[in-house]
Formats: structure tokens, sequence, C-alpha cells
């Protein structure tokens, strides 16, 4: 692409300027301050327009910046250029309300629509981003020899890995590991709570089983107890003994009972017979009748002992019998809590269980995880990509062009694993911390040179080199202008310097001189 | 004839495991049934219906002697109940011999039976859970049998796995009503015929919305039912819209209005939705101690044009990454992805 005509309606402090660019090298002089960065900024929003901040940015973003003081509803200009064979017109007005495009193509005529992308199309998928990267160059901001090393580290590993060289691959991926460190901790933060939960419910589930087997305790004591009462079935326990007992002093009485009735019934018989019988009975009576009464009253006696006997057997087996009821209640008390116990535990089990299948689900933090990791292994895959494209190409171009403008002392650029750029001589290698700012300055050129032609693509867009020839003396400065002029691009250097014009008149390179 | 339908009362289950409060609903859960009970007390229903899973698990006796002797304060109201496949009659079970008292019918058997309420003159058919899935419809082909008189329906289930009820079959099988339970969420089937009370107070932070139980009565020969709105809590959800000119205070200041708003007592699943300011770095958690908030789902997006960045970037990583996720139908994951990956590049450039 060639830009042949530039001209400034209102832009910035700019009204009413027209440059005329050839397609070769072209000089834009001016002092400090006079506006050769504001041409710039005209000419890469002429072609992708000016992107409003909002918010607070928006006042100091690039469209206040611009906005004309005078006359503030003619905000913009005209730029004439060459690409892809064509001859075009782009004219452009700015402001926010009344806001216009218009890209003619002068070759036949046809107004193409700017809105629809049909300016993208011209400019061959040239991005914004791609612009900033190869069109035009900056000076290096860094003004120390350490600051320099890394800017000049960064620029490289940026462009081989991202293709833009304001990409921070290793700060991006430092932020994504930040944020996932801390939905880390807040999982683990959830995890430990989870297992703090899980434990209170094992806990309890122990303290359950404990209760339960305290109960089998008594139970086992209860049965114990039952045996030593004789209350297995089956066999003859204390109940049916005492029965025995009291049946057997039961009819022991009855008999007593009888025998006193019938030795009295004998007895007075026997009185009687013994007067009809005996001729002296008065004796023989009294005899009988006193060994009948102390008959008589030796068995009341034995019944009387076997009545006690019998009240005694009948109390204790009514005691016996509560004690057995009194066992039975217990056993069934115990069996029922035991049940409850039971029942308790298996919902307790299936309570953990659940919470334990609940906290395997994904939580939140494992999505926020999920996809900060995901962000991760894509910038490094396509970032892979782009190296692999760009990468080797980009340093071979490099270490060519570096070569070319240092007239062979520097052969080859290198960098290693860690990002670390080291510079081959003939003889050795040089780690970049030991070459002087003029070195590191031509090494930034031959890189943006570089990427420049990589990144652009097939049409060769122009180079805006604005003040970046500050630190070359003027050997180096020589070597550059004629290395730019055997390129056969076209170059709009910017300065406030008049070196540049000299060496090139010196050097005998025809320029255009841009005057502001 | 007036009655009450409820269902679904989950007793025993602790609701939000890990949150504070979990303790406090664990008791708020009996609370509100011993509520229902004690206003049947003052102002006397003739029947109340309990389409299953009364409790959360397998219910522990006493808590049958509690419920039961609850029951017994409401003598005139007769209380139909059955096991749902929550407190399903495992073999074990503390439901097969329990005795009820006089007022209750229980609903032993896994196969429909009829109980008829003489001097109501109504019918009512239910069953129990004996297993925890039931895939067979069990309610199919039930109808009411003969008899002048009201023929209600106590059904449980109406999934995949708990019993799938045909409720259109049913309603032209000629139940008066259909007393269901299992679904959380309080519904309406059919108008005045079949209904889902819903849990009576929510079990979880999914039960979103009110609940309570539904109140029946007769008017002019057939039934008719409202919803009572009577748990003491609701689950809410907040939607929370930032802009881009949201900050964390703001966040803050919009969550509180809202859940003063929307009651104090409530418990809150809050949802960031909106776009908002790519430099702002929400802090969630702090969200929580606002009020009785559950969780805080960040749905919101950094305010990237991404047509706008994907052109300025094209041909560069920022403009391959918006185009490889482009070309995706994103899932929730990649769209996280997509933009935390964007923020990363674009916010740390030089």
């Amino acid at each position: 692409m060639i830009i042949k005509r530039v001209t400034i309606k209102n832009f910035g402090k700019i009204h009413d300027k027209t440059l005329d660019l050839s397609p070769g090298i072209n000089v834009l002089y001016g002092e400090n301050e006079s506006g050769k960065t504001t041409v710039h900024t005209f000419v890469k929003s002429m072609f992708y327009g000016i992107q409003r901040q909002r918010g607070k940015a928006a006042r100091n973003d690039v469209y206040t910046t611009y906005e004309p003081w005078e006359n503030p509803a003619v905000y913009g200009g005209t730029l004439w250029f060459l690409c892809g064979g064509k001859r075009f017109r782009l004219t452009r007005n700015f402001h926010k309300t009344s806001m216009s495009s218009e890209l003619l193509c002068e070759n036949d005529g046809e107004l193409l629509d700017v809105e629809k992308g049909d300016l993208d199309t011209v400019l061959g998928g040239v991005s914004e981003a791609v612009y900033d990267n190869t069109v035009s160059v900056a000076q290096l901001k860094s003004v120390t020899g350490q600051d320099l090393v890394r800017e000049l580290q960064n620029y490289m590993a940026s462009y081989q890995g991202t293709g833009d060289s304001s990409v921070d691959l290793g700060r991006a991926m430092q932020m994504l590991k930040m944020s996932r460190k801390g939905f880390q901790v807040q999982a683990e933060r959830r995890r430990k709570e989870t297992e703090k939960e899980q434990e209170k419910l094992s806990a309890n589930m122990d303290y359950l089983r404990q209760e339960m087997e305290e109960l089998t305790e008594r139970r086992f004591e209860v049965e114990d107890k039952e045996k030593s009462l004789h209350m297995i079935p089956g066999e003859d326990d204390g109940v049916s003994m005492l029965d025995e007992r009291i049946h057997s002093i039961h009819s022991r009485r009855l008999l007593v009972g009888a025998g006193m009735v019938l030795l009295a019934v004998l007895a007075a018989a026997g009185i009687y017979l013994l007067g009809n019988v005996l001729p002296n009975p008065v004796v023989l009576r009294v005899i009988a009748g006193i060994a009948a009464v102390l008959l008589l009253f030796g068995l009341g006696r034995y019944e009387m002992s076997l009545t006690r006997e019998l009240v005694k057997r009948t109390k204790m087996k009514a005691r016996w019998l509560q004690k057995q009821e009194k066992l039975k209640w217990n056993r069934e008390n115990l069996d029922e809590a035991m049940e409850e116990k039971k029942t308790a535990l298996s919902n307790l089990q299936t309570e953990y269980r659940e919470y334990e299948d609940e906290s395997y689900l994904p939580t939140a933090e494992d999505t926020e995880i999920q996809a900060l990791n995901m962000a991760m292994d894509t910038i490094e895959a396509l970032s892979g990509n782009i190296h692999h494209q760009v990468g080797g190409k980009l340093r071979q171009r490099t270490s060519q062009i570096l070569s070319e403008i240092t007239g062979g002392k520097y052969q080859e650029v290198l960098m290693d694993q860690e990002l670390r750029m080291t510079v081959n001589t003939q003889e050795r290698v040089v780690p970049l911390e030991r070459l002087s700012r003029g070195t590191m300055e031509q090494i930034y050129f031959a890189l943006r040179m570089a990427a420049g032609e990589l990144l652009c693509g097939e049409e060769r867009f122009p180079v805006i080199l604005d003040d970046v020839f500050g630190m070359y003396d003027e050997e180096r400065l020589a070597a550059v202008l004629r290395w730019l002029h055997k390129e056969r691009r076209q170059i709009i250097i910017s300065t406030c310097h008049k070196r540049e014009m000299e060496i090139l008149e010196k050097e005998g390179i025809p320029f255009q001189k841009l005057m502001l | 004839m007036r009655f009450i339908h409820l269902a679904d009362v989950h007793l025993g289950a602790v609701p939000d495991r890990g949150c504070p409060w979990s303790g406090k609903r664990e008791e708020e859960i009996w609370e509100t049934f011993r509520r229902v009970i004690a206003g049947i007390r003052e102002n006397p229903v003739d029947l109340l219906f309990i389409a299953g899973d009364l409790f959360h698990r397998q219910p522990l006796l006493r808590e049958l002697k509690e419920v039961n002797y609850l029951f017994s304060t409401i003598p005139d109201t007769r209380v139909y109940l059955m096991a749902g496949n929550h407190d399903y009659m495992k073999q074990d079970s503390f439901y097969h011999k329990f005795e009820w008292a006089p007022n209750v019918v229980f609903f032993r058997e896994e196969s429909l039976s009829c109980v008829k309420d003489e001097k109501l003159e109504v019918y009512v058919y239910g069953l129990s859970y004996h297993h925890q899935e039931i895939t067979r419809p069990l309610y199919d082909g039930a109808a009411p049998g003969e008899g002048e008189g009201l023929h209600i329906l106590l059904a449980h289930g109406g999934d995949v796995k708990h019993s799938p009820i045909d409720i259109h079959g049913l309603a032209a099988a000629g139940f008066d009503y259909l007393a269901l339970g299992h679904i959380h969420k309080p519904q309406v089937l059919l108008q005045d015929l079949a209904a889902y009370p819903g849990a009576l107070e929510p079990i979880d932070r999914n039960d979103l919305g009110p609940h309570g139980y539904i109140e029946g009565w007769l008017e002019k020969g057939r039934i008719k039912t409202k919803f009572v709105p009577f748990a003491c809590r609701s689950y809410e959800q907040i939607l929370l819209i930032l802009r881009e000119d949201s900050t964390q205070y703001s966040v803050q200041e919009m969550l509180k209005m809202d859940i003063a708003r929307k009651g104090v007592r409530n418990i809150y699943r809050v949802i960031l939705q909106g776009f908002r300011s790519p430099e702002l770095l929400l802090i969630p958690e702090k969200l929580k101690e606002l009020g009785y908030v559950t969780e805080v789902l960040d749905e919101s997006r950094p305010s990237y044009d991404l047509e706008e960045l994907g052109k300025r970037y094209s041909g560069t990583l920022i403009g391959d990454y918006i185009a490889y996720f482009q070309a995706k139908d994103r899932s929730v994951v990649e769209e996280k992805a997509l933009y935390y990956g964007l923020q990363a590049l674009l916010e740390t450039s030089r």
C-alpha cells in the first residue's frame, strides 16, 4: 500500500493541511509539538475509525484528545492511497453527531461501503492491532539499560508468541493463575466445611453405635438375670419349682388335717368303746384322752408350720413373678430402644451418603477453575500456533536485517526458553545486557521491520518511523537509511532533527520532505 | 365440609447443611407442621389429607408418637395418611405396627384401598409406598367405587421413578379430588380437581417461591380449593443486573435493598448478570454476609464488544482467541473461559 496524499480538514490542532507523499522515503519534519503525532493518528483513524471509550475513560480518549476546538462538527479529512493496484479516496468525519465515511475507488468510480466492511477488505485483513504492530514504529520507551533489555525481550517474545508486541503473555497467565488460586482457596475452604459436616455426622453415628453397644450390654445382663431365674423357656424354671413345692405342702397339709379329724374321731370312739369293754374305764379313758390330745396338739403344730411355709412360698412365688415381669419389661424396652437406634443410625447413614454424593457435584468454584484452566490452555495452544508460524521466521528475518544494517557485525539473534535474548557475532555469543544502547535500538528496528513483513501478509504497508533514530550515531543512521532505500517501500520518517535529511542527501538517497 | 390437603412435610430434614441457619430450619419444619395442627384445633376442618413424605427419612418411633399425639389433639378431624417414597415402609419400619389414634386412617398396603367416612359420606382411596422407587404406575386404572358422596384419591408420585400418574385418566374416572404429593413446587394441575400442595416448608434451595398447603371446601356440591401460603420462610432468587458503572459497594447496596424489599427472613440465591466494567473485581463472599444467602452465581460479563475487538485484533493472539471461541456454540464454561482469557490478555497489555 502506498499513501498518496493526506488532507487534514480539521483534526486536533491541524486545519486544512495537505501532504503529498512519495512512494519511497518521506521525511516528516517538524519542531516538537508541531503535530507529527497528530498526522500519524489521523492516518490510523482514517483507516480504522475512532473507537470511543465509555465512562471515565472517555475523558482522555483519542476522540476527545483530537476533537478540534474550532468548528468541531467538521472533524476529519481525506486520504488518497493505492492498494492492491487500485486507487482509493477515503473521506471521513469523526464527529459523533455527523459521523460519515466515504470510500471511493477512483479506478472505476465505485462507491464502497465502509460500514459494511469494504474498507477492511481493501486493507486485506490487516487489523488495527496488526497496524499498530507493523506500520507504526515508535521509540523504545525505556531509559535505563536493564529496562531496555526487558522491553526488547518482551517485544521479541510477544511477537513470537502472540503476533502483538503489546500483549504480555507472562503477566496475562499470571493474572489467570492468581484468579484460579483465589477460587482454589475458596473451594478448599468449602471442602473443609463439608468435611467438618461429615465429621459431625460420623460423630453422631459413632455416638449412636456406642449407645447401641450399651443397649446390647444391658440386654445381655437382663438375659443373664433371666437365666439365673431359670426363665429360659423349656427348662424347669423357679416358678414351676415353687409351684411344685407349694403343691406338695398343700397336699401334706390336707393330709395332716384329715389325719387330725380321723384321730379325733378315733379317740372319741375309742374312749367311748373303752368304757363299755373295760372294768376300770376312768383311768384308761383319762390316759387315752390325754394321749389323743397330745397327738392332736402335735399334729396341729405340724399343720401350722405347713401353713406358714405355704404362705412364705406363695409370697416367694409372687416376688419371683414380679421379678420376671420386670426383666421382661426391661428386655422389651431395650429391644424397642434398639430398634429406634437402628432406624436412627440407618437414617444417618443415608444422610451421610447423600451428603457425600452432593459434595461430589461440581461447585460454582469448580466451574470457574475449569474456565480459567481452559482460558490458559487455549492461550497457550494458540500462542504455540503463532510461535510455530511466526517464531522461527521472525528470528531469521530479524537476524538477516540486523546483519544487513550492521554490515555483518551481528549475524544472529537468539532467544532461549526463558526468553533471554543473545546476539551472535562472528566470534561469540553476547547477551543483550552487554550491548550498547545503539545496538539494542538496531535490534529493535530489525525486529519491527521483520514483524512488519511477516504479520502484514501479502500487501506491503508503509512504515511510519516516529522519532526512532534519536540514539543512532551517524554511521548507524546512514546504514539504516541505506537499507530502507534498498527495501523500496514507502517510509515515513517523522523527526524533529535535520540529521536524517542531511544524511539522506549525503548518501544521495531521494526523499520527499514534508513540512508541518 | 372443609379439608386441608398437605404433603411433603419432610419432618427431620436438615436443609442447607453447613449453613449457619441449618439447625434452625430443621426445627422450623417441625414447628410449621405443629402450627398447621394448632390451626385446625382453633378452626377445625373435617378432613386432613397428608399425601406422603410426612417424614424425610424412616420415622423414629418417638417421632410417630409425637405426630400421633398431635393428631389426637384434633379428634374431630379425620386424618388420612400415607407413606411416600422418602418415608416408605421398609421391612422394619415403625409404620408397620404403629397404633394410630382413632381419628387417623393410615393406608398400610401398597395397593389401593378405600375408607368410607360414614358421617360425611366421603370415600378416601389411598396406599403407601413400600419401596423407595416405584416405576410401575400405581394409580393406573383406579376408579371410584359405588356409593353416593365424594370420592377423593390420595396419591403420591408423578415422575418416572415414583409411580407416574395419569392425571387426566384419573379425573375422567370420576374422582372428585386428587390430593397429590411428591412434587415440592405447589401446582394446580386441574382446577379444583387435582393439585400438588408442594412442600409445606421448602426443603432445600431449589424449592423456590411460596410454600404452604391447600384448603378445600364444598360449594354447591362441588369441591373448591385454594392455596394457603403457610411456610415461615421461602427461598428466593435475586437477579442483580450489573452495569458498567456498578461497583462492589453499589452491588451490595442493590442487594441490601432487594433483600429488605423481599423479606429479610427469606433465604436467597443471588445471580449476577449483565455487563460490568472489566476493571471491576467483585468479591461475591461479601454479598453473602448481607442476609441469608446460600450462594452467589456470577454470570455477569465484562463489557467487551467481541465483534469490535475481534476485528481490531484480528491476526494477533487476541484476535485468534476471540475467533476460537466465537466459532463455538459456547457452553457455560467456555463462555467464562472466553472472558477470563480476554480480560487477562487485554488488561495486562502494555
